[in-house]
């Protein structure tokens, strides 16, 4: 049986992994980062990148690759203090745009994820298990963003066209 | 399957979690224990029947440690036993 969505690899993202008390995050990084969110499993975007709530202390802030080189000079992780840590990870993760009337359908077989609206909105996003490996999926317009480590790239490319049938 | 409640994400399910072992007692000073106390809190794990308190790491969510009580006889999660579970 095969699904009505369509599946797109991305390119490679911006990302920076974001850890420790957000006031301090707030005052080192200034206007350069979107509002942090309040909710846990959930993102805010000023326009240029989103800023994801995903663990006690931790966000990560995605944005167009063009814009990685200016992210690190306004971050500067190297001279954070020693409150927080800023690492750029932007070679690790690998996306896959998940769209269409049936998107829901890949995920609900990918993840074990509540993925009605009510509990998972338009603004979320969350660290779970997708086919069994650690993912990151976030809400789109249309459908979904799934992201997994770079090495399961083939596997999870695999296992979503498996999926959509 | 476990539905297991995370402090941060809410309740998820057992698949995004890794069991971490009983909670055992506090660690005691070994120098003020015999060979057979000092022994028995490496080696004995917790196995009762009935409530156990056991840690899980939500490993594939948002990497938070946490603590449930869960009945061995039904493997449902129940409240702590000081709360009435």
């Amino acid at each position: 049986m095969s699904h009505d969505v369509t599946i797109t690899p991305l390119e490679t993202q911006a990302l920076f992994d974001l850890r420790g008390p957000a006031t301090v995050l707030r005052d080192w990084a200034g206007d350069s980062l979107p509002a942090f969110p309040q909710r846990p499993n959930t993102g805010s975007s000023n326009g240029r990148a989103t800023l994801m709530f995903l663990g006690p202390d931790h966000w990560i802030l995605r944005a167009d690759l063009a814009r990685e080189d200016a992210f690190e000079a306004a971050l500067r992780p190297v001279a954070a203090p020693p409150e927080i840590s800023i690492v750029r990870i932007s070679d690790t993760l690998a996306f896959f745009r998940i769209i269409g009337p049936e998107a829901g359908e890949i995920l609900s077989i990918a993840c074990p994820l509540d993925l009605h609206p009510r509990c998972f909105g338009h603004d979320a996003a969350s660290f779970t298990a997708a086919f069994g490996i650690k993912a990151l999926v976030i809400r789109c317009e249309g459908g979904f963003e799934l992201a997994v480590d770079r090495s399961y790239l083939p596997m999870m490319t695999e296992c979503l066209t498996a999926a959509a049938g | 399957m476990l539905l297991i409640t995370c402090p941060f994400c809410g309740p998820r399910n057992e698949s995004e979690f890794v069991y971490g072992g009983p909670v055992k007692p506090p660690r005691p000073d070994p120098a003020t224990r015999d060979d057979a106390e000092w022994t028995e809190w490496l080696t004995h794990v917790p196995n009762p029947v009935g409530p156990v308190e056991e840690q899980w790491w939500h490993a594939r969510g948002c990497g938070t440690w946490l603590t449930i009580w869960r009945d061995t006889r039904s493997h449902d999660i129940v409240g702590a036993p000081h709360d009435g579970g």
